[in-house]
């Protein structure tokens, strides 16, 4: 059993332990009049129970394991050089969170998919500009206009 | 019999007024476009087409969310035979021989027969969900609080045995979708639960953000890790009609695939993907050239593009009848449903006889119109297959982001999606199967509020879901689907010390 599978089990057995602690704290009730932590306790102990399934080896646990999990114990699944991207658009995305209100929808838009946009293509400007542009103002039609969204409007307060 | 023709008068009314109209061509045409490119279904364009349908009637809605999903079937052959890429897990089949035979120069027949395919599996599909889901309707009335606790039990179990990869895995995600739809406050007790002093989870996780951000954002990432440039089947498409040879080949595929795909469906899991995969091995066994099979048989596309297109239709028997979903996707229109204010359930079609005989005729109209789509504007779709995943990923990413924020014009729906985009993008990377999760967090309040209700019931006795046939039997099924994998593996043991 590959250490990653182990790890992912640790992970669930500990996420069931601390949701039977928070569903303790809530009051569990009886079974004649179930408390608001009585399902969230269920559901954390059996989270416990899979976790210590996919920790531990058992009867379930190799049987129940389909030929892509045993494929997947071999192969590599964080190639680093890879991840660059992910990690470029998740960070893109965090700004995109911090500035959406001072900035406004249109202009906070418009930076973040010009960096998107420039990820691909990271030699060229006018492409991923023209791109970025268009797809703010296109999408601030379609949705705020056409449709009545609310997006903060930020600095440029006439939009 | 004159409140079936009333009904059907009723929907045809809905289904043809110029608004359903224009949005069951929205819906198809998105769900063929969605279908086409890959790395995008219509589980994430579901959810990220959420909040545009607020401010339509729930029956336009679901039309245009019903088109997406059955508009999908269709797209997603195209890729799979034009560039050996299914578009739909449900059209991973079709790869086989839809692909071969393009490269025999029949790209036209393949997808010809795979459009015809699906419109005659999808016209069928509708007329018998037409004319079983009202009767059975009745029967869903007797479902009472401890038959609908079982019956979730039973579907989240089939749905971890369906789940691709470790059925163990699929069982974590199904707890941890119920235990993710706990946050918020107890309706019964007004308890705040798990929200850890955050005042915008007091309603709980929104789930349109939870859907976006796992299937809409985290598919993103993980595609952003590969080099999408596909190569693009070159050769000009020609005599898309398929002959009468073709014809009688494939006529009992198609029939076939229709009633075992409409069946399949109606089991909770993925029953559009198993029926492809069972309709080619049954066409390979009844077949008098099985030794030809993924060398370009034209029964080999026609078969499973007809059973997937007729689960589309039978998944909606479950939703209708109990407001049950049985895959992600109708659980999308669950939420849906919900979120407009509709509670689903055995008395949604008497309720709302608008949305269910409207969405019915909407989808006679849709397969048409997907029919049309698909043939004569083949060359439209070989165009959008070209366009690159570079300039696609910013586009669904800001889909996403708008959605998430507009349906309460709130930052903290978009940091929840965010925060799903990642979990979502770790899940994948880890295969874990996020199905299971979404159905349990759609069903986790049904189930709460169903076993507390048992338990009122009973005074306090467990075995309330034993002494209850219904439930009963539920539980039995559920037993024997999450012990098979050991006594199968038992029994293989045995046979193989034996031998």
């Amino acid at each position: 059993m590959s250490k990653r599978v182990r790890l992912d089990g640790l992970v669930w057995l500990i996420l069931g332990i601390l949701m039977c602690i928070g569903a303790i704290q809530l009051k569990l009730g009886d079974f004649h009049t179930p408390g608001p932590g009585f399902l969230p306790f269920l559901s954390g102990v059996l989270l416990g129970i899979f976790g210590l399934i996919l920790t531990f080896p058992t009867p379930l646990k190799r049987s129940a394991e389909g030929e892509e999990a045993k494929n997947e114990r071999s192969s590599v699944i964080w190639n680093w050089k890879k991840l660059i991207n992910p990690f470029l658009t998740l960070l893109i995305l965090f700004i995109y969170l911090l500035i959406l209100e001072p900035l406004g929808f249109i202009l906070t838009t418009f930076i973040c998919l010009l960096f998107l946009f420039k990820l691909s293509e990271p030699k060229r400007w006018l492409r991923p500009f023209i791109l970025s542009a268009s797809t703010s103002i296109l999408s601030y039609l379609v949705f705020s206009v056409w449709l009545q969204c609310q997006f903060p409007r930020g600095l440029i307060k006439f939009w | 019999m004159s409140g079936f023709f009333e009904n059907l008068s009723l929907g045809y009314q809905v289904a043809f007024s110029a608004a359903n109209l224009l949005y069951c061509f929205i819906g198809v045409f998105i769900g063929t476009l969605i279908g086409v490119l890959p790395g995008i279904g219509p589980v994430g364009t579901i959810s990220m087409l959420l909040p545009v349908t607020f401010g339509m009637s729930p029956a336009s809605a679901i039309i245009m969310l019903a088109g997406i999903f059955y508009g999908a079937q269709y797209g997603g052959s195209t890729t799979s035979i034009l560039v050996n890429i299914p578009g739909e897990v449900t059209s991973v089949v079709t790869c086989l021989d839809g692909y071969q035979m393009a490269r025999q120069g029949r790209a036209g027949p393949a997808l010809g027969i795979a459009a015809f395919g699906s419109f005659i599996a999808g016209t069928i599909g509708t007329i018998i969900l037409m004319f079983v889901a009202q009767p059975l309707s009745g029967v869903g009335i007797k479902f009472g609080p401890p038959e609908y606790f079982s019956l979730i039990v039973l579907a989240l179990t089939l749905l971890s045995y369906l789940a691709r990869g470790s059925m163990v895995k699929a069982i974590i995600m199904a707890i941890l979708g119920i235990g993710l739809s706990q946050i918020g406050i107890d309706v019964v007790t007004g308890r705040v639960r798990f929200t850890f002093g955050i005042i915008d989870l007091e309603d709980g996780l929104g789930l349109a953000p939870v859907f976006m951000g796992l299937f809409g954002v985290g598919e993103v990432l993980v595609n952003l890790e590969e080099s999408l440039n596909i190569e693009v089947f070159k050769a000009k498409i020609k005599g898309l009609l398929p002959n009468l040879r073709d014809w009688m080949d494939s006529i009992g595929a198609i029939i076939r695939g229709t009633f075992l795909g409409f069946f399949l469906g109606v089991l909770p899991g993925g029953g559009a993907i198993i029926s492809t995969f069972v309709s080619y091995a049954l066409e390979k066994k009844l077949s008098k050239r099985p030794e030809k099979f993924g060398t370009g048989v034209i029964e080999g596309v026609a078969g499973p593009e007809s059973a997937n297109n007729a689960a589309s239709s039978g998944a909606f028997i479950p939703l209708f009848i109990l407001g049950l979903p049985s895959n992600a996707i109708t659980a999308l229109l669950l939420g849906a449903l919900i979120i407009h204010g509709v509670h689903p359930g055995p008395f949604l079609i008497n309720n709302h006889p608008e949305i269910f005989w409207g969405t019915i005729m909407s989808m006679y109209i849709g397969n048409v119109m997907l029919l049309i789509l698909n043939l004569p504007l083949i060359g439209l779709w070989v165009k959008v297959l070209k366009v690159p995943y570079k300039i696609l990923f910013p586009i669904l990413l800001l889909l996403c982001i708008i959605g998430s924020y507009s349906i309460n014009s709130s930052k903290f729906d978009v940091f929840i999606m965010f925060v799903f985009g990642i979990i979502g993008y770790l899940f994948k990377k880890l295969d874990y199967e996020p199905a299971p999760l979404v159905m349990a967090f759609v069903l986790g309040p049904i189930l709460e509020s169903s076993l507390r209700q048992s338990l009122l019931i009973s005074g306090g006795s467990m075995l309330i879901f034993l002494t209850k046939p219904i439930s009963f039997s539920c539980l039995i099924v559920a037993l024997f689907v999450l012990l098979s994998p050991i006594v199968l593996q038992r029994s293989r043991r045995i046979r193989a010390k034996i031998s």
